[in-house]
């Protein structure tokens, strides 16, 4: 569908980027629950991060899941998603990097949980502002499940790694050079 | 993890991820023929012992947390509770409040699984490959357009969350006694407009639903099949007139010839609902502890039930709204009256409750008390055990707290939809798989029909709600009379099925 108008995005688009967010052009999204083990990888990060990065750029920490992403994400152009990975094949603290465009959107067990790049491609569909590139850092994890547990040691010793990781995609993105990403 | 080629496909080995979590067990008989079934959900784990020794008047905040999914619905149950707790009866303005902030989730809810969760098994198709399954299927078949009037309802029914909760996602509203913020009279004018709004979108989706649905005879067949229908007990919250009530009420529980059967308060849940364990999972099936635990079997003598919104309107006598009852009337009057025993109706009653909670919201909204200043009542008894229960979109939750005489928690116990409906979900997946293996024949048909199985029921798994990719894989373990591993089938992230014997 062509978009049209409004430099390409629908107004609903114009109105919920105005409704959410800092209006920040780089945002850092850092998913997690700092109550579930492992899954306070992302808070954690952004607490960190929160530290560091220049105030043009807009670090999120929530524990939400699927559509209630899209509303924090809107109006960016840039995004760094900071989150915990089970592949079961890597050891824990296992550091990747990835587009959006490389994780493919299936069905999965339940209908209610619907990854944020199914809820990022609909806005793309609906012509929302989504963000023009979408970076991934996440980390192997062990345990998401346990409320109360402790971050496994080789997560946790993999925060410091994952900060500069985050620093350098943003200050590429600063500099305008996004491809620097890969 | 593998990243392969120029375009960088990942592929992700479910094996290891789905030990101990989401994955189906298969035993066969020694005919080669389904002899059990077992479909797994991943459970959080250390809970209890977790908020063992916190302040009660934290749970709230503590419960809703937890659940990324419908943290509304866990912090709604748990102010509940804590009145109960407290034996204290919040002012009347209070339970407005609260009721009116709950119809609102419950119209953002049902609204987005109508359209984008949901909607990828009954908009696009049950028939269609799982890679046109997913919201973009949606889209494609319902039109941008109404993609983007969902999206702006939304926005608005958001934006009265936080306005009336403090925030849209994880709210900071209820109190034991009341709530912590009166409705000004702006906040109650922004409200009426949305509210008004959001009946005529529920009219508009109704309407969706006859155009898309309703005219698919495929589905329509599809959901009167055998492969999805279990005779039951229904359960679900009712009012005194014994109609559907999201946030207060009597929990009723129906026959599966509809009569009714219990009729309780939420603190006597303990004597109706029991736990019944297998040796293969850890999951906890409810039952109807008067009855008893029979099996994973249907009929009046076993004690499995079922919740959410085709079970509400099974266990309920009528809809309290106008324009919800007229769709109420229809919905028994097409499926062949009540109760209706197809699993994959509940993408309609998910409909007919839609218009209530709209409609119920409006009611709130124009109410002239709504802004009395008066919203709490301050707790002075000792706290010793309080139980609340609401119905979460998913079905009937129920949080039980026990404390010491300083509010300190000594046990929790929380009664979620999926393991209600467990019992249920087993028996369908078994359904699914009975009719497709025979005589050690293992098709991969059946990872789509078992999957259509379980996926109606909307199940909760408490992880993956983060971890990326967000979903997972499907993977089904067959074992023969022993216990030994026959076969595995599973379904990767990129389409691929994979047989290992």
């Amino acid at each position: 569908m062509d978009c049209g108008g409004h430099g390409g995005v629908h107004q609903e688009g114009e109105a919920l980027a105005e409704s959410g967010g800092s209006g920040a052009r780089i945002r850092i999204l850092c998913l997690g629950n700092d109550l579930l083990a492992d899954d306070a990888f992302g808070p954690a990060v952004g607490e960190e991060l929160r530290r560091s990065i220049p105030e043009e750029v807009e670090v999120i920490t929530t524990q939400a899941a699927g559509f209630s992403l899209l509303e924090e994400v809107l109006g960016a152009t840039h995004l760094l998603v900071i989150d915990t990975i089970l592949t079961g094949r890597n050891p824990p603290g296992k550091v990747f990097t990835l587009r959006a465009e490389e994780v493919e959107v299936f069905p999965g067990n339940s209908p209610h949980y619907v990854g944020l790049f199914e809820a990022l491609e609909l806005g793309r569909r609906v012509c929302l502002p989504v963000p023009e590139e979408t970076v991934i850092l996440a980390v192997e994890a062990a345990d998401c499940t346990t409320v109360g547990g402790p971050m496994h040691l080789r997560v946790r010793a993999a925060i410091p790694a994952v900060v500069r990781l985050a620093q350098g995609i943003v200050q590429g993105w600063r500099k305008g050079g996004a491809r620097q990403v890969s | 993890m593998s990243m392969e080629g120029k375009t960088r496909r990942i592929t992700i080995d479910p094996i290891t991820r789905l030990e101990g979590h989401g994955k189906i067990e298969i035993f066969l008989d020694e005919s080669g023929n389904v002899e059990r079934a077992y479909f797994q959900v991943p459970e959080l784990r250390g809970f209890e012992k977790f908020v063992e020794g916190r302040p009660a008047e934290e749970m709230p905040q503590i419960t809703s947390r937890i659940c990324g999914v419908c943290p509304t619905a866990h912090h709604m149950a748990s102010t509940k509770a804590l009145d109960a707790l407290y034996q204290v009866d919040p002012p009347p303005v209070a339970k407005k409040i609260r009721e009116l902030f709950y119809n609102t989730f419950m119209v953002e809810d049902h609204a987005l699984h109508f359209y984008f969760l949901g909607g990828p098994d009954f908009v696009v198709g049950p028939s269609a490959p799982p890679q046109e399954r997913n919201v973009l299927g949606v889209i494609a078949k319902v039109g941008v357009e109404v993609g983007q009037k969902v999206i702006a309802m939304r926005r608005k029914l958001r934006e009265i969350l936080a306005a009336v909760g403090g925030k849209p996602v994880h709210p900071v509203l209820g109190l034991p006694g009341g709530v912590a913020k009166r409705i000004t009279p702006e906040v109650q004018k922004q409200i009426r407009a949305v509210a008004a709004e959001a009946v005529g979108f529920a009219q508009f989706t109704l309407e969706v639903f006859h155009d898309v649905v309703l005219q698919n005879t495929d589905y329509v067949n599809l959901i009167l099949s055998d492969v999805f229908t279990h005779r039951t007990y229904y359960m679900g919250l009712v009012d005194q007139d014994n109609r559907v009530n999201f946030y207060d009420g009597w929990i009723r529980v129906v026959s599966p010839d509809g009569k009714e059967w219990a009729r309780f308060q939420a603190h006597q849940y303990l004597e109706v609902v029991a736990e019944h364990v297998e040796p293969w999972s850890y999951v906890k099936f409810c039952y109807l502890k008067p009855i008893g635990w029979r099996g994973f079997i249907d009929g009046a003598d076993s004690g499995v039930y079922c919740v959410a919104p085709l079970a509400r309107l099974n266990a309920s006598e009528g809809m309290a709204t106008p324009l919800a009852q007229e769709a109420y009337r229809e919905f028994y009057a097409t499926l062949g009256g009540k109760p209706v025993h197809h699993t994959l109706a509940n993408h309609w009653a998910r409909v007919v409750e839609l218009l209530y909670a709209a409609e119920r919201m409006k009611e709130l909204a124009d109410d002239p008390e709504l802004t009395d200043p008066h919203v709490r009542t301050l707790p002075t008894a000792t706290p010793r055990e309080g139980v609340g229960v609401v119905e979460a979109p998913r079905g009937t939750l129920i949080h039980h707290y026990q404390t010491d005489e300083r509010g300190i928690i000594q046990k929790a116990n929380l009664i979620v939809a999926t393991q209600n409906n467990a019992a249920r979900i087993a028996m369908s997946v078994e359904k699914a798989a009975k009719g497709l293996i025979s005589g050690h024949r293992i098709p991969e048909g059946i990872l789509n029909m078992v999957e259509m199985a379980f996926r109606a029921y909307d199940p909760c798994h408490a992880c993956a709600t983060h971890s990326l990719p967000g979903n997972m894989p499907l993977f089904i373990r067959v074992r023969d009379p022993k216990g030994n591993t026959v076969a595995t089938l599973r379904r990767d992230f990129d389409g691929s099925i994979h047989r290992d014997a």
